[in-house]
């Protein structure tokens, strides 16, 4: 009979997540413009995707995107958080300082970030440039365009790693740090014996996160670049909703998805594999 | 006495009432989506359309729904799933064909016979409706790409407008030696920006002729004449006509930039006359405009024509002649005028003769003038063919990207007609490309 219990959210998740994903793996394996009825294409689709080079370099925009955040924000958050746990005059100002930003709706962010901060004509690099700074919009160089699109997602992101470390760093045992502190421990040795193997947990979860959202970006990449400049921004998710809403091209849109679903499945099975291993432990 | 005649009072009262009422159950509704648009817009589209049609109409009651910028991806599902409105606006001729090939729209031609659309529509966008020698969608505006400058600024140099591109491309250099950034032209909210120059070069430069061919799978895309088009645009970026602030400036930023005499000229389309009381007055300078110079060989103005969006009627529709009544009442002269004096350049609705369209005193001569001349050159086939319009829409994607690679140095020209044609084979294979109306 508990098991009952289960039954509305097993509906709920079926209708809302089960039926779509079949859909989107069937509709891999098609022909359709999202107006005719479908023709099966076989392997058509990820053969048209592997032989494009935009699909590629998005992928490599993914993995480049993947490391920035693996390490940038991580270690931003870990250093911020630790500094928060070790002084305490001003941490909850400074908290909500760190956080503010992730509160912030990411269209705004991007548009302040693209208007305000960026442009040469109405934003703070005009400002410089005409100081005599060789300052130009990143969003515009294609070597340049997927860090200046990184750095806005950062700016809204690194607060909530720090956010969440701290109140990790908090259940490490007072007596702990107590003991390292008589010892003698520096700030990098309390680091490094003490607080981070006590939220190690922590930070293989928000890591492995990070792999998971990193291959769905979207939302900043569309809005600041659109996938440009001549592709040098464009990740998986902005070359699949480019294929399934203007090429009309929703087959190879899907297989590209199923590519960003690999990934988020490789991080999933490690994540599962680490819980569980806890679990035991 | 009293009491029996204020008895007989009611009673007629009540049934004039229920008459009326009966009358305003009798009037069917009919639905439309429409897109993105500013509140002022949206209270003209309510007076100018919704309010005086429901005056008009004797068994219709329309109403219009705005749907925001995502409306084209609302409306296809909406359309698969049977419960889209009853006026079908399409993004464009490209979609039509895939729901006009899907059953999900009526075909028009009895209705364009019973209000005459047939006479007083331009013929070219009749046939640009057609699917398998059906009508099934008419363009609700139409645009076309030229030059926008500043009269007052070429005036003081002692320019002129150019009408060759070799005078053209004089000029430019004549603009960047004092200083002023040759294009006012800005893509970082809107990308397929780029898309405007493609077109400006394949029909004044390679010529509506060879496009029309091209189109018809009659010649390829990798043609000499297309090459030289692509090459001709890529020396312009190279030479730095587009200034440095492409990837950074808004369409409108950039447009603001020629009433500032920041830049020279704007090639760019005639929806760009919604800006130029707004940026010209305040700068107490004068606008002009004239048809984008042409190469040798080309006639000229060629004025390549565009249309941004288009009216069917849903095949699943309860209330099609009312749909047909509305689509109707937008092509008439009168919700021309109207329309055209308070927002100009998304209304310019293909009819055949202007001459009878009365337009308000303050709108400006420059968009009247320009809006007849366009007219008359479609009227006697002199027109060219904007990309987003005739090419299918992966190939048309594709080469929004595509430039900006040639651009970049991260392609070439040969490589980019060859992915270019590769696409469009394609997408002809599959039926995308939209009808193309006959050259005569």
């Amino acid at each position: 009979m508990h098991r009952l219990y289960i039954l509305p959210t097993l509906v709920i998740n079926a209708v809302i997540i089960l039926v779509p994903a079949m859909l989107t793996i069937a509709l891999a394996f098609f022909q359709w413009d999202g107006i005719s009825p479908p023709v099966f294409a076989g392997l058509n689709n990820f053969r048209a995707l592997f032989d494009d080079s935009v699909f590629w370099s998005a992928l490599a925009n993914n993995v480049i995107w993947t490391a920035i955040f693996l390490i940038v924000p991580v270690a931003m958050g870990l250093l911020a958080a630790t500094m928060l746990l070790l002084v305490n005059r001003g941490r909850t100002f400074f908290q909500i300082v760190y956080f503010l930003p992730v509160i912030i709706a990411t269209a705004i962010t991007a548009r302040v970030w693209q208007g305000m901060i960026y442009s040469p004509v109405t934003g703070v690099f005009g400002l410089l440039q005409h100081t005599g700074l060789p300052l130009s919009n990143p969003l515009s160089q294609p070597s340049m365009a997927l860090f200046g699109v990184a750095t806005v997602d950062l700016w809204h992101w690194w607060g909530f790693l720090c956010v969440i470390f701290l109140a990790a760093l908090r259940q490490v045992p007072q007596e702990q740090i107590e003991a390292a502190r008589l010892e003698g421990a520096t700030f990098w040795q309390m680091m490094r014996y003490v607080l981070l193997p006590g939220i190690r947990p922590t930070i293989t979860l928000m890591m492995i996160m990070t792999v998971i959202w990193s291959f769905l970006v979207f939302d900043f990449v569309y809005i600041l670049t659109q996938g440009g400049p001549a592709f040098s921004s464009e990740v998986l998710s902005t070359l699949a909703y480019r294929k399934a809403f203007y090429d009309l091209n929703v087959g190879q849109a899907a297989a590209t998805s199923l590519v960003i679903s690999v990934f988020g499945l490789i991080a999933t099975y490690f994540y599962i594999r680490i819980q569980s291993r806890e679990a035991e432990q | 006495m009293r009491r029996l005649l204020s008895n007989a009072l009611a009673v007629l009262l009540s049934a004039a009432t229920y008459a009326g009422s009966a009358l305003a159950q009798e009037k069917k509704p009919a639905s439309w989506w429409y897109e993105n648009a500013a509140p002022e817009n949206q209270q003209y589209l309510k007076d100018l359309l919704v309010k005086r049609f429901n005056e008009v109409s004797k068994d219709t009651v329309l109403s219009v729904d705005f749907r925001g910028a995502e409306l084209d991806k609302q409306l296809r599902i909406a359309m698969l799933s049977g419960s889209g409105p009853d006026v079908v606006y399409t993004a464009g001729p490209s979609y039509v064909a895939s729901m006009a090939q899907a059953g999900q729209l009526l075909p028009l031609d009895d209705y364009a016979a019973k209000h005459g659309w047939n006479d007083r529509i331009l013929p070219v966008f009749l046939e640009l409706g057609k699917y398998n020698g059906e009508l099934y969608a008419l363009p609700k505006t139409y645009e076309t790409l030229g030059l926008f400058y500043n009269k007052t600024l070429f005036e003081k140099n002692g320019w002129t407008p150019p009408k060759t591109i070799a005078e053209f491309e004089a000029l430019a250099e004549a603009m960047k030696a004092k200083n002023i950034v040759p294009f006012a032209a800005g893509n970082a909210d809107w990308r397929p920006t780029n898309e405007h120059y493609v077109s400006i070069v394949l029909n004044s430069v390679a010529g509506p002729e060879n496009v029309y061919k091209a189109l018809n799978g009659e010649i390829p895309w990798t043609s000499q004449p297309f090459v030289k088009a692509v090459d001709t645009l890529n020396k312009w970026w190279q030479a730095g006509y587009f200034g440095p602030n492409y990837f950074s400036l808004t369409g409108e930023q950039a447009f603001a930039q020629i009433a500032s005499e920041t830049a020279g000229m704007a090639p760019t389309g005639t929806w760009n006359f919604t800006n130029v009381p707004k940026y010209f007055k305040q700068n107490n300078a004068e606008p002009g405009f004239v048809g984008f110079p042409s190469a040798e060989g080309v006639p000229y103005p060629i004025y390549a024509l565009g249309i941004g969006s288009t009216f069917s009627i849903a095949a699943n529709s309860k209330n099609p002649d009312g749909a047909a009544q509305v689509i109707d009442y937008v092509f008439s002269d009168k919700f021309y005028g109207d329309m055209n004096t308070v927002w100009q350049g998304e209304w310019n609705t293909p009819l055949r003769d202007l001459t009878k369209v009365k337009v308000g005193d303050a709108v400006l001569p420059l968009y009247t003038e320009t809006m007849r001349n366009l007219a008359d050159s479609v009227n006697k086939n002199q027109y060219g063919y904007t990309t987003w319009t005739f090419l299918p829409p992966a190939t048309n994607t594709y080469l929004v990207s595509g430039i900006e690679e040639l651009w970049l140095d991260k392609t070439t020209t040969a490589e980019f007609l060859a992915k270019l044609d590769a696409t469009f084979q394609q997408e002809k294979a599959a039926g995308k490309v939209p009808a193309i109306p006959a050259r005569q």
